[in-house]
């Protein structure tokens, strides 16, 4: 699988009113791939994820997931909230929330029988958090909350992982557990992009960046996307450049 | 034995008593389901403000088109749909927030409610609108009461995992092609009608304590959902029959006296729930600061 693109985007556009916050994005991202959308604040980072995602529509150009359009529904694509967005004193344990992830394809009321069940327990193992599966989800840590997301995600059957901001809010172990788990998915057919405002962490983890200013600034591997060239680029050289002061 | 046998069981054995606690037991049943929505989804406020915008609706269909339920039904859903619709839109087009909306539409609503009421002098009588009043409860209330809390039930089964979902996790439920907008229009369709189902024995201020006491109450005990709902039914069935007993023997009105009931097991949950109630909150803080003051001696 790895080597070609997965997802490739041409001249796309996207318009709130009449305040644009992408313009002609085109590039390609590689499936497989550890990509970081860096940029500054309101550089269209969120925006281009939910572009990504089918919820936005495009106002030019055209997103294209392997041969078909992103939609809603789509199994392969997951979306993780921010840590924020959630009610962690919602009565409902790991397990649950793990098992939300085959509702999509379940419907309202399809049977949620012993196949099903089986690819719960799976997901809950690979990501380790068999031991936890019955606890209330405020008990856990934010990095086993982070986790937990993606365990639904797979449980779902997603292998494109499309994130906003994971780090904000983990402490230190909790980000290093998290950027473990994508190297090790690296390779594995299996994709994560992710919205990072955090540069060096961008820098040493991730495998590919496309860096944004409302416009495409650079794409590619991450080197070199992420240049100090482009960096003062995109940020409008208000970025204080280490070394460089006076 | 024979003492709870005449407080509880023989209040019961009068033909309106046992309409009005059929009634409320029905009621229970989609009051704990709408109530646990409303707790979780943090709507407790704007379920306050609707009950109180319905009183003009139930005053003029009362005077123009009789007290029948269908017309009642029909009077609180306009005036309930005015509140909901005219707030969203001063909450979304103009600076105003949409609890500040709100409060001021739920106000000037329950003002001409009043109004209304007091114009129409002895035809309608006002305590009875407000507080509820069990021997008013007719067969044809019983039919709505059923019809309601059927409807509710139905809805709860058939969408289960929709709701879960809109409640825990909206952009999830978005991605998963479910419609937003759909499940919170159902929900406050379904509010309205089972207030004015439990008008007649709740009153119309109060009826919504049928629906968000159980549901505090059952969310200080449980960690699932699906606990969480059955356990909002029963106290809210427990509390409906020890209410009506307690109006039966003191002749408090029917609505206070089964809010009073539940607020007492509401209250005993919020001191003495074993992991979330304040007596275990204190003895954790204590704890605490126990334990530090010994690290640091």
């Amino acid at each position: 699988m790895a080597g070609h693109d997965i997802f490739r985007l041409s001249d796309v556009s996207v318009h709130y009113g009449r305040r644009a916050a992408l313009e002609g994005i085109t590039a390609q991202i590689p499936c497989g791939a550890l990509v970081a959308l860096v940029g500054p604040n309101g550089a269209g980072k969120s925006t281009l994820l939910r572009s990504l995602l089918g919820w936005l529509p495009l106002s030019r150009g055209e997103i294209r997931l392997g041969d078909e359009h992103p939609r809603h529904l789509h199994p392969r694509l997951a979306y993780l909230p921010q840590r924020l967005e959630i009610d962690w004193d919602f009565p409902i344990s790991v397990r649950g929330v793990v098992s939300q992830g085959r509702w999509p394809a379940l419907g309202l009321l399809g049977r949620f029988n012993a196949a099903e069940r089986e690819r719960v327990d799976r997901a809950l193992e690979e990501l380790d958090l068999t031991a936890l599966a019955d606890e209330q989800i405020r008990r856990l840590s934010g990095g086993q909350q982070q986790r937990m997301f993606l365990a639904r995600a797979i449980a779902q059957g997603a292998d494109i992982f499309l994130l906003d901001e994971p780090f904000n809010g983990l402490d230190l172990a909790a980000s290093a557990e998290l950027l473990h788990l994508f190297q090790r998915w690296l390779g594995q057919g299996r994709t994560v992009i992710a919205a990072v405002h955090d540069l060096p962490l961008a820098r040493a983890h991730f495998s590919h960046a496309l860096l944004l200013d409302t416009r495409l600034v650079a794409a590619g591997p991450t080197a070199e996307a992420l240049s100090e060239a482009n960096i003062d680029l995109a940020y409008h050289r208000r970025m204080p450049v280490l070394g460089a002061r006076p | 034995m024979t003492l709870l046998h005449a407080w509880l069981i023989e209040p019961f054995g009068y033909d309106f008593m046992q309409r009005g606690l059929l009634s409320a037991l029905l009621l229970s049943i989609s009051g704990g389901l709408l109530g646990s929505v409303l707790v979780l989804r943090r709507l407790a406020l704007m379920g306050d403000a609707l009950t109180h915008s319905l009183l003009p609706g139930l005053a003029l269909a009362w005077m123009l088109l009789g007290r029948g339920p269908l017309a009642l039904l029909a009077g609180a859903v306009a005036t309930g749909l005015i509140t909901v619709l005219g707030s969203a839109l001063i909450g979304r087009l103009t600076r105003l927030k949409e609890d500040a909306a709100f409060g001021s539409f739920f106000l000037v609503a329950y003002a001409a409610g009043i109004a209304l009421v007091s114009q129409a002098g002895t035809r309608v009588d006002l305590l009875h609108f407000l507080f509820g009043n069990v021997l008013g409860v007719s067969p044809v209330d019983l039919v709505l009461s059923a019809s309601a809390a059927g409807i509710t039930l139905i809805a709860f089964v058939i969408a289960y995992r929709g709701i879960v979902l809109e409640i825990f996790d909206p952009i999830f439920s978005r991605s998963a092609g479910m419609r937003g907008g759909w499940y919170y229009g159902g929900f406050l369709v379904l509010a309205v009608v089972n207030l004015v189902a439990a008008l007649q024995t709740m009153g119309v201020i109060l009826a919504l304590g049928l629906f968000l006491l159980p549901a505090a109450t059952a969310y200080l005990w449980c960690d699932r959902f699906a606990t969480m709902l059955g356990l909002s039914v029963v106290v809210g069935m427990a509390g409906s029959a020890v209410g009506l007993a307690l109006s039966y023997h003191t002749g408090i009105s029917s609505g206070p006296s089964i809010v009073l009931s539940l607020g007492a097991a509401f209250l005993g949950s919020a001191l003495g729930s074993p992991r979330y109630g304040l007596l275990h909150a204190a003895r954790q803080a204590w704890r605490e600061r126990r334990s530090v003051r010994h690290t640091t001696d």
